[in-house]
């Protein structure tokens, strides 16, 4: 029974987890622009996140240890320091973007700056962190998460052309516009693979007490759980497409994505958009400063957990405390949330070598996976997946020059 | 044992479990004409900092100074405290709670 129940919200955990501020612009974008002709980087990005994240599950089922934990063990402070540096920043970056996120749905509900809403969201989601355990962080994100199901209600409500879906799943040049073609197709990609899923699912794991009876379920949780995330996000590529790219609107603020409902909602679109975004980037946010604690504290050995209260391990909510606090003063700049969202998600794409190259080396650790390791078909797929991520890491902040971010 | 491979970097425990630290360094005896010696494991940012870059050491000595809670930059555990070095971790016949590396937490 409690194995059903922890299936369940493992599965809604990680469609919480998986659609956020990055997805729903790089989406937005990519409908919008080239209509249905991206979902292939969806589908690709979605393979590579299943793989990974099921990967990590596994690793802290049966190692009872987490990424950081183990990266720091095998390849010495020294080599997991920078690593560990660009993390801690992609993490604050993504922060900083999903309180944005918040924000500017806010702002499109009631009108008043997202700049004003950054730092009372910020607290908010502080308090959220400080004063509640995993499970509820857990429960609550599942269970909200599901309103952003609305963009696959609207997908179908459109009756796209089956046809064209389908062709849009297979890799294609584009006609006119290259370097915003490829800069959305790495977009996707970056928003899809974000560094804080694997983290925070490893970590989750620990914070469940997953053991090797787990592995089963950490197996259909990754599959299950992503294959439901791509199809929020595939739904909006579809909405975009077929709301946005008929008219030539292109999305260059979160306002002109928000109209996407609307057609298929037309009384509330508007605002079930910035209701599905903010809760959306709420899940987000809630794991990403939980990533970015756990990160911190496990590669320095500290106490962690999010089932403790902070007095038992002050140090893991410091991380979190300033890291929030830091993100919400910097929207509270004014820094458009969509440029920022772009340029991390850029990073993230950029940094996916530091993520997948440390997966080649660990799971294949026999100290550490047993008979559990990746076997020849898990080594071949990773290093394509390391291939993949080294083409991104060359390609990503050309692309944000050369198409305008 | 192989010390930096084995020790370097493992996580230390205390009796019950609880998460101390990292072995962030470890404190060798020279001896005559004969193998160094481990006299302690060390813990702290500054040891982290200096193994990282020799110059780091200072700017992490200040930081220490500004805003630290703990009491000392780095922490010493007497060899002879360590109980148990597997694959997984250090283990310390120390209740991590009564240690430096708690002050942030008391």
């Amino acid at each position: 029974m409690k194995k059903g129940l922890q299936l369940a919200l493992g599965i809604l955990t990680a469609i919480g987890g998986f659609f956020d501020i990055g997805n729903l612009v790089t989406a937005s974008q990519a409908g919008a622009k080239f209509r249905f002709q991206l979902l292939w980087a969806l589908l690709l990005g979605t393979i590579i996140v299943i793989l990974l994240v099921e990967m990590s599950g596994r690793l802290a089922a049966v190692s009872k240890k987490t990424i950081p934990e183990v990266a720091r063990e095998h390849f010495g402070v020294r080599v997991w320091f920078g690593p560990f540096v660009i993390l801690v920043l992609v993490h604050l970056m993504t922060i900083a973007a999903e309180i944005g996120g918040i924000a500017f749905a806010l702002q499109l509900l009631t009108g008043i700056s997202f700049q004003l809403w950054a730092l009372p969201v910020g607290i908010l989601v502080w308090l959220f962190l400080w004063r509640s355990t995993f499970s509820a962080i857990e429960f609550s994100t599942a269970s909200l998460g599901l309103i952003t199901l609305c963009f696959v209600v609207a997908a179908v409500w459109h009756h796209p052309p089956r046809s064209d879906l389908l062709a849009g799943l297979l890799p294609s040049l584009p006609s006119d516009d290259g370097a915003k073609y490829w800069l959305y197709a790495v977009g996707i990609l970056g928003a899809l693979i974000a560094p804080y899923m694997f983290y925070f699912y490893s970590s989750g794991a620990i914070e469940d007490e997953w053991d090797r009876t787990y592995l089963g379920i950490n197996r259909i949780v990754s599959v299950t759980g992503m294959s439901f995330g791509a199809l929020i996000t595939a739904g909006l590529i579809v909405v975009a497409g077929m709301v946005l790219f008929p008219k030539g609107i292109a999305v260059d603020s979160v306002n002109q994505a928000a109209f996407v409902l609307t057609e298929a909602f037309p009384f509330w679109g508007f605002a079930l958009f910035a209701v599905s975004m903010g809760i959306a980037c709420l899940g987000a946010v809630l794991e990403v400063s939980l990533s970015l604690a756990y990160t911190v504290s496990q590669t320095f050995g500290w106490r962690w957990g999010e089932s403790l209260e902070p007095k038992q391990d002050a140090r893991f909510a410091l991380v979190y405390t300033v890291g929030i606090l830091a993100a919400s003063l910097l929207m509270t700049l004014g820094i458009d949330p969509l440029r920022l969202t772009i340029y991390t998600m850029a990073l993230n794409a950029m940094m996916l070598p530091v993520v997948s190259i440390p997966f080649l080396l660990l799971m294949n650790d026999g100290h550490l996976l047993h008979e559990h390791g990746n076997g020849i078909l898990g080594n071949l797929a990773t290093g394509v997946i390391v291939l993949i991520s080294c083409v991104l890491f060359a390609v990503s902040i050309p692309l944000v020059l050369l198409g305008g971010g | 044992m192989h010390v930096i491979r084995e020790l370097l970097d493992m996580q230390i425990v205390d009796r019950d479990d609880e998460h101390v630290g990292r072995v962030d360094g470890i404190v060798a005896e020279l001896r005559n004409g004969e193998p160094p010696v481990v006299v302690s494991l060390e813990l702290g940012f500054v040891t982290i900092a200096r193994r990282i870059h020799r110059g780091l050491e200072a700017v992490a000595e200040r930081m220490h100074k500004r805003w630290s809670v703990r009491r000392s930059a780095r922490y010493r555990i007497p060899w002879s405290d360590v109980m148990e070095v597997n694959t997984h971790h250090v283990r310390i016949d120390v209740r991590a709670e009564e240690t430096v590396a708690f002050d942030w937490e008391r």
